[in-house]
C-alpha cells in the first residue's frame, strides 16, 4: 500500500500529563492530523464550545429584544455609555498586555513577562471593579430581577397602583413617613421639601379607591421620572442623566417603578454581562496562579493558551458593548 | 518486557501478562476509582449507566402499569411510593415518565455511547496509549456524579422529582405555582442537566483532540473504523450543540430562582398566584431546547451506527459496503441535524411558513440515513454470515432502525403531524430508534467488546436467549404503539380512557404492558450472563472474532498503555476475505505482503 | 443445535418483522383501532397523505426487511462454500439509492405543502367565531354574542362545551392563561398548542353533525389527563338556537358576569 503513509512522524509534545512512572510500556508514536500541540488544539475546541454558549445567549437576547413591544433606552435604566466605552478600552488594553507577556516570556525575559501579566491581572480587575460599580447603580434604583417579581412594572396599571400602595403600607415605611411628615421644613433641603409635597400627593392618589390610569402615570413619574428624547436626555441635571425622583431623594422608599420593557432588559443585561464577568473572573484566577510560576519559554504555551482564552473573552465583550449600550 | 520485542509489531505474545499497575492496596484508589486510564473510566461509565438503565427500565414499567390499568394498585413498587395505598397520583405519573426519559437519555444512552464505548474504544482503535488529557477524562466521569445525585435526590424532595416532561417546557417548568413538583424537583433537574452537559463537553473536546492528534502511524483519517468516525462526529455535535442547552438551562434556572422572565410572557398568572414580571417568550425555550436535542438524537444513534457497521463486517466477513459514503453520510446527518430542530415545533405556534422549511430539511435528513441503511444491506449481501449474539443484535439494529426511521417520515410531513403530534405514534417512533435501535446497538457492542474489556467471553447460548426474548417483547411493546398513535391516543396522559375516542384501547395497552414486563424480565438473563462471564467466562485471546481493527492486537484486557508494541497501520479496517490471501482477514497492522510478513517473523 | 438450523431460525425470526408488521396494520382497522372518523373538510387531504406515506414507507419497509431476511437466509456462513464476495462498494448503486429517495422525499415535501397551508396558513377572512382560552385544567370559551365582536358586554361565557355550526368556516382564537396546552380535535384533524402570551388562530369547516372529544395534547400539569371538552357540530339553526338558550341562561344566572369581563 501507500508507503509514504507508513513513515513514522515525530511525536509532538506528549503534554497530556501522563506520568511515565509505570513499568516502561511502549512509548507510542503518532501521526498527528494537525500541526498543533494538544494543549492548543483542545483550547481551540473548548473555545468553539464557548462560542456556541455565547451565541445562544446573544441569540436569545436578540429574539427577546426584538420580540418585545418596547425596550428601554439606555438612560431609562441608568446605563452610561462613557463608562461602558471606558471599560471596553480597559479590556482591549489587557488583551495587548497579555500578548506582551507572551512575547517577553518567549524571549526569556521572565521579569518583564511577570510585569505584563500582573498588569493584565490589574486591568482585568479594574474591568470587574467598574462592572461592579455599574451593577451597584442598577441595584440602587431597584433595577434587577427578583423572585417572584421585582420592583419594575411595565406600565402604570392597577397592579402597579396596588404595589405602590402595598409598599407605602409596610409598617417600617409608615414609621419613616411619619418622621418625614413631622420634620420641620427648615431641616430639609429645598429639593426634599418639594419632594415631600409630591410624596404626599402620591400617597393620596394611590390611596383613593377610584384612581385612574392617568393618575398612576403621574405617580410613576414622581417616583422615577424617565427622561424622554426631547427633554434633552443627558444633561438636564440630576444624576446619571435623568431628573431625580422620589426614590432618588428618599432612597429608603424603594417604591415600585415603571420602566416599559424594563424587566426583560434587566433579565438579559444581567444574564449577558454576568456570564461574561464570570469568564473574566476565571481568566483572572488563572493569571493569578500563573504569577506563581517562572514565566519563561517553558511556560509560554500555557501563556499562549490562556491568552487565546482572554482574547475570546475580550471579543465577547466587543459584541456585548454595542448591543447593550449603543443600540 | 524488553524494548526490542516491544517495538516489533508482533502478535505472538498472545497472553495478557503485560498488565497494568498491580500494586497493593495503596494503588487501589488510583487504579480503580480515580483512575486516569481510559479503559477504567470507560468501564466506570459502563457500570454506572447499566445500573441507571435498570432504574429507567423500572420507571418505564411503572409508566406502563398506569397506562394499562389506570389507578389500580401498583404491585411491589406501589408500597414504596404509596400515596393512596399503592395507587399512583396523576402528578406522580407525570413525574414517572419525565424521570424515565431523563434517566434513559441523559444517564443511560448518551453516557453509555460516548462515555463507556467512546472512552474504551477510541484510544484502542486508533492505536494510542490513552486519551490526550487523561485527567480531564477522569473529570468527565466524575462530573456525572453530581448529576447522579441531583437526579437521584430529586425523587425525595418535597413535591417529588421534575414532572414537566423531559422537554421541560415553560411555563409549566418555570412557574413554581403551576405544578406540585415544579419546586425543588425541577431545579435539581436543571442542575443535573448542567453537570451532564459539563461532563459531555469535557469528553467531547478530549475525544476530538485524541482522534486528531494521536492516531498510530499509517492510520489516516480514511483508515479509521466507522466506530471512530461516528465517535468523532458525535463529539463535534456535542461540542456545538450542547452549550446551547447549557445556556438555556441556566436561563430556565434563573427564571425559577432569580425571577428573570426569559420564558414567561408578561403578567402570566398561574394558579391565581402573583403574576410574574415576565416579558419573555415560551417558544424561545423550545427553540433552544430542540437546537440541542435534535442533534442530541443523533448523538444518541451515530455511535451505535458506527459500532454496528464494524460488527456487521466482522461477522459477514466482508468489507464494509461503501466506506466513504458511510463516512460522508454520518457527516451529512450531523450537518443537517442542526437545521431541522423545528420539526418538533410544528404545532407549537411557530410561524407555519417556517414549518415548511423545517419540513423540507427534515425530509432531506432521511437521505444520509437511506445511504447508511442500503450500505448495511450491501455489506450483508454476498457475505458469510455468522450468527453470533453480537451479530444478531447488530442485524436487529438495522431492521429496527428502518422502522423507527420510516415512522419519522410521517411526522416530518407537517399535515400528518397535525394529527399524530404528541400521540403514541411519536412514542413508537422514538422507542424504535432509541431502544430498538440504539440499545440493541449497545448490546451488540457489549457482546462484541466484552472479551476486550474483561478478557473473557460472554455465554453465547444465554446471549441468544436474551436476544430472542428482547426482540420479541420489544416489538410487542412498541410496534403496537403505532396503532395507538393512529387512533390519536395522546402521550403523557395518566388516564385516557375517559375519552370516548380512546376508551376501547385499554386491552391493547394491557397487551403492551405484558410485553414490557417480559422485556424487563428478560434482562435478568443479560445481567446474570454479564456478571458471571466477567469472572468465570471462558478466557478470550487477543482476537477472538478474527477482526481487523487495532484493539484486537492488544492483550485482552489491555494493560496500562494499551499496546505492547508500536502499532503501525498498513490498510483500512475492513479487509475481510481478500482474494488471494490465505487468511480470511488482514489486520490493519499486518505487514503489506507475505514477504514482509516472513521477514518480520524471521527477525523475531 | 445444528448451525444451519440456527441460521434458518434467525432468518425466519427476522422474516416475522415484515409479516407481522404488515399484519398489524392490516388488522387494526377491522377492530376500530384506526384513524377516528373524520368530520372536517380538510381531513381527507391529511388522511390521504397519511395513507400515501403509509403505502410508500410500507413498500420501503417490506422491501428492505425482506432483503435482510433473504441475505440472512442465503449467506449463512454454515452453508456457504468459498469465501465472501470481496466488494468495496459501488458508485452506481450509491447514486441510485441517494437519488431515488431524494426524489421521493422531495415529492412528498412539495405535495403536502398545500394541505399544510390550508390548515395553518390560509386563514379565512372573518371575525372569530369563538375565543378558546385554555387554563389548568379546562377550556374556557367566549362567544362574541349577538353583535359579533369579542370583548363587548354581550359576550357569552362557557366552559368545555364548544358548539360550532356545520358547513361553515369556523375561526377560533386560541389563547392560554397559564401554561402550554394543546387544542386537539381528533375527529377534525386539528391540533394547535395554546401558548401564554400568544393569540393563535385555528380554523376548520365541519362537514357532519355530531359530538366529539376535545383533548388537551400538551402536558400542562397534574390534571393534563382530564382536561377534556366536547365539541358539538350542529346545523346553523340549531347552533343559533343553542346560542340563544345559553345566552338567556347566562343573563338569568349572572347578569354581571358579562359586564365585568368586558373590562379586560
Ligand atoms: C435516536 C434518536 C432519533 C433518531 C435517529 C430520529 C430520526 C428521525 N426523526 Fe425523530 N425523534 C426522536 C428521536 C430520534 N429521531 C425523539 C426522542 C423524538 C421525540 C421527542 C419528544 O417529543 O419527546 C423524535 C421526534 C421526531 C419528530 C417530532 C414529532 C412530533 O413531536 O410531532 C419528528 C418530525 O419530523 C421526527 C422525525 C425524524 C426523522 C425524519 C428522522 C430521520 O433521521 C430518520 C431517517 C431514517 C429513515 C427514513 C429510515 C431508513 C431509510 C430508508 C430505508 C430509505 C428510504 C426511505 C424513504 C424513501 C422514505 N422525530
Ligand atoms: C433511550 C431512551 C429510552 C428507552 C431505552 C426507553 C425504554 C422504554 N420506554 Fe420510554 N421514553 C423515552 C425514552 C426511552 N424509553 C422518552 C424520551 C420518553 C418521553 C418522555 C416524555 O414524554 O417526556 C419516553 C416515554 C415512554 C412512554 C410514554 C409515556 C407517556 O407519554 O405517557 C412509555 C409508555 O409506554 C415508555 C415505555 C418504555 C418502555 C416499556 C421501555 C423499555 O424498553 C424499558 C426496558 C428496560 C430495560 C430493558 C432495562 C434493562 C436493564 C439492564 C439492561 C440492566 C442490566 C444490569 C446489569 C448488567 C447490572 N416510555
Ligand atoms: Cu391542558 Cu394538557
Ligand atoms: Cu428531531
Amino acid at each position: 500500500m501507500n508507503a509514504s503513509a507508513i513513515t513514522i512522524p515525530h511525536d509532538h509534545g506528549h503534554s497530556g500529563g501522563h506520568d511515565d512512572g509505570h513499568h516502561g510500556h511502549v512509548h507510542l508514536q503518532y501521526q498527528p492530523g494537525l500541526p498543533l500541540s494538544r494543549g492548543k488544539l483542545i483550547m481551540w475546541l473548548f473555545l468553539s464550545t464557548e462560542i456556541m454558549f455565547f451565541a445562544a445567549l446573544l441569540g436569545s437576547y436578540v429574539v427577546l429584544r426584538f420580540g418585545a413591544p418596547v425596550w428601554p433606552k439606555p438612560h431609562h435604566v441608568h446605563l452610561s455609555e462613557p463608562i461602558g466605552a471606558f471599560n471596553t478600552f480597559v479590556l482591549i488594553c489587557s488583551s495587548v498586555t497579555i500578548v506582551l507577556a507572551l512575547e517577553a516570556a518567549k524571549a526569556s525575559k521572565t521579569g518583564l513577562a511577570k510585569f505584563w501579566m500582573l498588569l493584565t491581572l490589574l486591568l482585568g480587575s479594574l474591568f470587574l471593579g467598574i462592572k461592579a460599580y455599574e451593577y451597584q447603580a442598577k441595584f440602587s434604583h431597584g433595577i434587577y430581577p427578583v423572585h417572584p417579581r421585582g420592583l419594575i412594572y411595565e406600565r402604570p396599571d392597577l397592579y402597579y397602583g396596588s404595589a405602590v400602595r402595598a409598599r407605602l403600607g409596610e409598617p417600617a415605611i409608615i414609621d419613616r413617613l411619619k418622621d418625614l411628615d413631622e420634620t420641620p421644613a427648615d431641616q430639609l433641603t429645598a429639593e426634599q421639601r418639594t419632594a415631600r409635597t409630591s410624596l404626599q400627593q402620591v400617597r393620596k392618589m394611590v390611596g383613593s379607591p377610584d384612581q385612574q390610569p392617568f393618575d398612576l402615570a403621574v405617580v410613576a413619574d414622581q417616583i422615577m421620572p424617565l427622561p424622554t428624547a426631547h427633554v434633552g436626555g443627558d444633561h438636564d441635571g440630576g444624576h446619571n442623566g435623568h431628573a431625580r425622583g422620589l426614590n432618588d431623594i428618599f432612597p429608603w422608599l424603594r417604591l415600585p417603578i415603571v420602566i416599559p420593557g424594563g424587566n426583560m432588559w434587566a433579565s438579559t443585561y444581567f444574564l449577558l454581562t454576568g456570564f461574561h464577568a464570570v469568564h473574566v473572573a476565571v481568566g483572572l484566577l488563572v493569571f493569578a496562579i500563573l504569577l506563581g510560576y517562572t514565566l519563561g519559554p517553558k511556560n509560554a504555551p500555557m501563556i499562549e493558551n490562556i491568552g487565546l482564552y482572554w482574547h475570546f473573552v475580550d471579543l465577547v465583550w466587543i459584541f456585548l458593548f454595542p448591543l447593550l449600550y449603543l443600540f | 518486557m524488553s524494548t526490542a520485542t516491544a517495538t516489533t509489531p508482533s502478535l505472538t505474545h498472545g497472553d495478557a501478562h503485560h498488565g497494568g499497575p498491580q500494586g497493593g492496596l495503596s494503588h487501589f484508589l488510583s487504579t480503580y476509582v480515580f483512575s486516569k486510564d481510559h479503559k477504567v473510566i470507560g468501564l466506570q461509565f459502563l457500570f454506572s449507566t447499566l445500573l441507571w438503565f435498570l432504574v429507567g427500565g423500572l420507571l418505564a414499567l411503572a409508566v406502563r402499569w398506569q397506562v394499562a390499568w389506570p389507578w389500580s394498585d401498583v404491585p411491589v413498587l406501589g408500597k414504596l411510593f404509596a400515596q393512596q395505598g399503592g395507587q399512583m397520583a396523576p402528578e406522580f405519573y407525570t413525574m414517572l415518565f419525565t424521570m424515565h426519559a431523563t434517566v434513559m437519555i441523559f444517564l443511560v444512552i448518551i453516557p453509555i455511547l460516548a462515555g463507556a464505548f467512546g472512552n474504551f474504544l477510541i484510544p484502542l482503535m486508533i492505536g494510542a496509549d490513552d486519551m490526550a488529557f487523561p485527567t480531564l477524562n477522569m473529570l468527565s466521569y466524575w462530573f456525572m456524579w453530581p448529576a447522579f445525585f441531583a437526579f437521584g435526590a430529586s425523587f425525595f424532595v418535597e413535591g417529588g422529582a421534575a414532572s414537566g416532561g423531559w422537554t421541560s417546557y415553560p411555563t409549566l417548568s418555570t412557574n413554581v405555582a403551576s405544578s406540585p413538583s415544579s419546586g425543588w424537583g425541577q431545579t435539581l433537574w436543571l442542575v443535573g442537566l448542567t453537570f451532564v452537559g459539563v461532563s459531555s463537553m469535557l469528553g467531547s473536546v478530549n475525544y476530538m483532540t485524541t482522534i486528531i492528534l494521536m492516531r498510530a502511524p499509517g492510520m489516516t483519517m480514511f483508515r479509521l473504523p466507522m466506530t471512530i468516525w461516528a465517535m468523532f462526529i458525535t463529539a463535534v455535535l456535542q461540542a456545538f450543540a450542547l452549550p446551547v442547552l447549557t445556556a438555556a438551562g441556566f436561563m430556565q434556572l434563573f427564571d425559577r430562582t432569580l425571577g428573570t422572565g426569559f420564558f414567561s410572557p408578561e403578567g402570566n398568572i398561574v394558579n391565581n398566584a402573583v403574576p410574574g414580571a415576565g416579558g419573555g417568550q415560551p417558544l424561545l425555550w423550545q427553540h433552544l431546547f430542540w437546537f440541542y436535542s435534535h442533534p442530541a438524537v443523533y448523538i444518541m444513534i451515530l455511535p451505535a451506527m458506527g459500532m454496528v457497521s464494524d460488527i456487521l463486517t466482522v461477522f459477514a466477513r466482508k468489507p464494509l459496503f461503501g466506506y466513504r459514503p458511510m463516512v460522508y453520510s454520518i457527516a451529512g446527518i450531523a450537518g443537517l441535524g442542526f437545521i431541522v430542530w423545528g420539526h418538533h415545533m410544528f404545532m407549537s405556534g411557530m410561524n407555519p411558513a417556517l414549518g415548511i422549511t423545517f419540513m423540507v430539511s427534515t425530509m432531506m435528513i432521511a437521505l444520509p440515513s437511506a445511504v447508511k441503511t442500503f450500505n448495511w444491506l450491501g455489506t450483508l449481501w454476498g457475505g458469510r454470515i455468522e450468527f453470533t449474539t453480537s451479530m444478531l443484535f447488530a442485524i436487529s439494529f438495522v431492521s429496527m432502525f428502518i422502522i423507527g426511521g420510516l415512522s419519522g417520515i410521517f411526522m416530518a410531513a407537517t399535515p400528518v403531524d397535525i394529527f399524530i403530534h404528541d400521540t403514541y405514534f411519536i412514542v413508537a417512533h422514538f422507542h424504535y430508534v432509541l431502544f430498538a435501535g440504539t440499545a440493541m446497538g449497545v448490546w451488540a457492542g457489549i457482546y462484541f467488546w466484552f472479551p476486550k474489556m474483561f478478557g473473557r467471553t460472554m455465554n453465547e447460548f444465554w446471549g441468544k436467549v436474551h436476544f430472542f426474548l428482547t426482540f420479541i417483547f420489544l416489538n410487542g411493546t412498541f410496534f403496537t404503539m403505532h396503532i395507538l398513535g393512529a387512533v390519536g391516543f395522546p402521550r403523557r396522559l395518566a388516564d385516557a380512557y375517559h375519552y370516548e375516542t380512546f376508551h376501547h384501547l385499554q386491552p391493547l395497552n394491557a397487551f403492551m404492558t405484558y410485553c414490557a414486563i417480559g422485556m424487563v424480565a428478560s434482562q435478568v438473563i443479560f445481567a446474570a450472563n454479564f456478571i458471571y462471564s466477567m469472572f468465570w467466562g471462558p478466557k478470550a485471546g487477543r482476537n477472538p472474532w478474527n477482526a481487523n481493527t487495532l484493539e484486537w492486537t492488544a492483550p485482552s484486557p489491555p494493560g496500562h498503555g494499551n499496546f505492547d508494541f508500536q502499532p503501525v497501520v498498513h490498510r483500512g479496517p475492513y479487509e475481510y476475505s481478500v482474494p488471494g490471501v490465505d487468511k480470511d482477514h488482514l489486520m490493519q497492522t499486518d505487514p503489506p505482503n507475505e514477504a514482509a510478513a516472513r521477514a518480520a517473523a524471521a527477525a523475531h | 443445535m445444528n448451525s444451519r438450523i440456527a441460521g434458518i431460525f434467525w432468518a425466519l425470526l427476522f422474516l416475522l418483522v415484515p409479516i407481522l408488521g404488515v399484519a398489524v396494520f392490516a388488522v387494526a382497522p377491522a377492530y376500530d383501532h384506526w384513524l377516528p372518523k373524520n368530520v372536517a373538510a380538510h381531513g381527507p387531504s391529511i388522511d390521504g397523505l397519511f395513507y400515501f406515506i403509509l403505502a410508500l414507507t410500507g413498500v420501503v419497509f417490506i422491501v428492505t426487511e425482506l432483503l435482510l431476511f433473504w441475505f440472512m437466509w442465503k449467506y449463512d456462513a454454515s452453508q456457504a462454500r468459498g469465501p465472501a464476495t470481496y466488494v468495496q462498494g459501488s458508485h452506481t448503486l450509491e447514486l441510485v439509492w441517494t437519488i431515488i429517495p431524494a426524489a421521493t422525499l422531495l415529492f412528498i415535501a412539495i405535495y403536502q405543502m398545500n394541505a399544510w397551508a390550508d390548515v395553518k396558513m390560509r386563514r379565512p377572512r372573518m371575525s372569530p367565531t369563538v375565543e378558546v382560552v385554555a387554563r389548568q385544567f379546562e377550556w374556557r370559551l367566549r362567544y362574541p354574542g349577538r353583535d359579533g365582536t369579542l370583548g363587548t358586554p354581550d359576550d357569552l361565557f362557557l366552559v368545555n362545551d364548544l358548539h360550532v355550526p356545520m358547513d361553515e368556516d369556523v375561526l377560533i382564537q386560541l389563547k392560554s392563561m397559564d401554561v402550554l396546552h394543546s387544542f386537539f380535535l381528533p375527529n377534525l384533524r386539528i391540533k394547535q398548542d395554546a401558548v401564554p402570551g400568544m393569540k393563535i388562530p385555528v380554523w376548520f369547516k365541519a362537514t357532519e353533525t355530531g359530538s366529539y372529544d376535545i383533548v388537551c395534547a400538551e402536558l400542562c400539569g397534574w390534571g393534563h389527563y382530564k382536561m377534556k371538552g366536547r365539541i358539538t357540530i350542529e346545523s346553523r339553526e340549531d347552533f343559533n338556537r343553542w346560542l340563544d338558550e345559553q345566552y338567556a341562561k347566562q343573563e338569568a344566572t349572572q347578569p354581571e358576569a358579562a359586564a365585568g369581563a368586558a373590562a379586560d
